[in-house]
């Protein structure tokens, strides 16, 4: 009997302490993004003045200016289009090399994967003035590609080792009964382990995308059209022409993180999963 | 259908040999199990000659033709995997068509193969289900399903049936002798289960230590075991050993125990007197009573199996089981007497375990 009451009064005293936590975690990411989305609705005056509480009159007008001009959905596609095609790139890519290490025994295999993995230790911005030499000698200034290809290379590192453990946790008698039906290596990946693999091709996509989303460095550096901005570069744009009404650049920002608030929502599963599954390097 | 014959195969893995040098010949349309102990190498045998594991030495012949630089697609063979090995992400139809799919047969050519296989599988009616929907049973006809769409000139089984349940076990068993029968197809068939290779198999492969101990009919290795290991392997339950040194009795050959009692042996048995042999005594060759070679000791468990009874008891320092009829009164602590013809006591050199 109070073997059971302290047990059941430390499971009350875990969850507590767990809530607790848990709130204050919650309030630190949830205040910034909620003062952003109130302050897009107040008028200058009334952020001055009151920047955390609700709004005294409540001023539409702020999103809609910015949902009715061009300038907010040009950037959307220019984002789209970039982290669409970084994502097809990368999941191509490392699914076709991370096949390759987990499957195909060759000389050299395990030396070439630590040379792809070392990527993991080095953001782009560690590189960014050899990358800016190398897009420029390719001609790809001030191009979507000149993006693209560098935000594809420093995502392989991730892309394959998560594709490479998802693919070797597949049944090897999968893979031999295959072999036997009369598949190659490229039949295996095109008609068996792509099929399989919905869930982690979700994951890298989802992770890639964000990333590219959210670059602000390389397009930085490699686009000089104001066209061709995607929304990080739109937003610092929309900030120097708007410095001091900040209730307008509060709402382009709370417009823009919006999107990849309700992705996240939709896929949180599969991103948990897969950053669950490729966090050891068996 | 096709015969095949392994030629003095070897397989290493570095300097460790684990497959020493076996050959044998399978005529078109036998039916062979490999069995033996985990380990043995009974699997990595079935996977040299299906070509998903290299041969270190030796040659393996499909139809007469060395088959060792070909992939398994083109030894023409199918394999039933322990795990059936199923497309999780195609239906049943897709499964067994997908190799005359790659082989790049007409549509209509396959939904008719495969309809085929389907009835005589009574999978017909699951065509559409995806493997995730289907009991293991199933599962498993779907994968032999998937073997016998391509015709192959040889069915490997990698022990098929281990991950069913026993009654299902029986039942699938039954299946695949009536299937054999049907598409008489050459076999060769994995497994550890000696009840199953016993029930299924034309001839037996005893597999130890990666060489064979014995080849031969079921009933061969039962009555006429080449070892001490063949005939330890073959037989439920296990024949029962006792150690004992060969003398004269009463002018004819038996077996002094450790115990000084003797047990009579068939005079034609090849010993010598004072051999140190082992004698082996089949549970099931006892009879309950005290006529001819008899022991008697104390019942140490009484298991009732319906139709019989597996009476454990002890004798010369040794646990001994015997198979009675299902009414023997045995019972625990009591004495128990068995009989058993001298001509069934098996006999075997102490040393090299060679039947005698």
């Amino acid at each position: 009997m109070t073997d059971t009451t302290s047990s059941v009064r430390m499971i009350t005293g875990t969850r507590l302490y767990l809530y607790v936590s848990l709130s204050l975690v919650a309030m630190l990411v949830l205040l910034p993004l909620v003062t952003t989305a109130l302050g897009g609705f107040k008028s200058l005056g009334d952020l001055r003045v009151n920047p955390f509480g609700l709004p005294s009159e409540w001023l539409w007008s702020n999103y809609l200016d910015i949902l009715f001009g061009d300038r907010y959905w040009r950037q959307m596609l220019n984002s789209l289009f970039i982290a669409t095609v970084t994502v097809v790139l990368t999941v191509i890519v490392s699914a076709m090399a991370a096949f390759t290490f987990a499957h195909v025994k060759f000389f050299g295999a395990n030396q070439l994967l630590n040379y792809f993995l070392i990527g993991l230790m080095f953001p782009a911005a560690t590189a960014i003035l050899p990358l800016f030499i190398r897009i420029r000698d390719l001609g790809l200034l001030d191009t979507y590609w000149g993006v693209i290809l560098p935000q594809v290379a420093f995502g392989l590192g991730m892309s394959i080792l998560l594709f490479r453990n998802y693919f070797r946790n597949l049944p090897e008698e999968l893979f031999q009964a295959a072999f036997v039906d009369g598949c190659g290596y490229i039949r295996f990946f095109w008609h068996i382990s792509m099929p399989l693999s919905r869930p982690i091709v979700s994951t890298v996509g989802i992770i890639t995308f964000v990333h590219s989303w959210n670059s602000y460095i390389l397009p930085l550096i490699m686009l000089n059209t104001e066209e061709k901005y995607p929304w990080p570069l739109g937003i610092m744009v929309y900030r120097g022409e708007f410095g001091t009404d900040w209730q307008l650049v509060l709402a382009f920002i709370t417009l823009t993180i919006l999107p990849t608030v309700i992705v996240f929502f939709l896929a949180q599963k599969h991103i948990i999963a897969g950053l669950t599954a490729g966090a050891v390097k068996s | 259908m096709a015969s095949v014959e392994l030629r003095d195969i070897r397989k290493s893995y570095g300097v460790l040999e684990v497959i020493h040098g076996v050959s044998l010949s399978i005529g078109e349309g036998e039916f062979i199990a490999l069995v033996g102990p985990s380990g043995c190498g009974k699997s990595t045998l079935l996977r040299m000659i299906a070509g998903l594991e290299d041969i270190t030495d030796g040659e393996v012949l499909i139809g007469g033709k060395v088959v060792n630089p070909l992939t398994p697609r083109e030894r023409n063979i199918a394999m039933v995997f322990q795990s059936y090995a199923l497309y999780p992400h195609m239906t049943v139809a897709e499964n067994m068509g997908f190799n005359l799919k790659l082989s790049g047969l007409p549509k209509s050519e396959i939904d008719k193969r495969v309809g085929e296989a389907a009835r005589m599988l009574a999978l017909t009616e699951l065509l559409d289900r995806k493997p995730s929907q289907l009991s293991g049973g199933q599962r498993q006809r779907v994968a032999m399903g998937r073997a016998i769409v391509r015709d192959p000139a040889v069915f490997l089984f990698d022990e098929p049936l281990s991950n069913l349940d026993a009654k299902l076990r029986v039942q699938m068993r039954t299946e695949i002798k009536a299937l054999h029968q049907k598409v008489a197809t050459t076999s060769i068939y994995v497994t550890h289960d000696q009840i199953e290779a016993m029930t299924l198999a034309d001839r037996i492969v005893v597999l130890n230590g990666g060489r064979v101990e014995q080849v031969g009919t079921p009933l061969e290795l039962y009555r006429t075991p080449a070892n001490l290991f063949v005939a330890g392997f073959i037989g439920s339950p296990a024949m029962n050993v006792l150690d004992g040194t060969v003398e004269a009795a009463d002018g004819e050959p038996a077996v002094r125990l450790r115990d000084g009692s003797a047990i009579r042996i068939a005079p034609e048995r090849k010993v010598r007197l004072g051999q140190a042999v082992r004698i082996g005594l089949r549970p099931e060759h006892f009879v309950a009573g005290d006529k001819g070679n008899a022991i008697v000791g104390r019942t140490l468990l009484v298991e009732p199996t319906g139709a019989q009874t597996h009476v454990l008891f002890e004798f010369a320092g040794e646990q001994i089981t015997a198979v009675v009829d299902g009414d023997h009164p045995a019972r625990h602590g009591t004495l128990f007497k068995a009989a058993m013809d001298r001509s069934q006591v098996y006999v075997f050199d102490r040393q090299s375990g060679a039947a005698l």
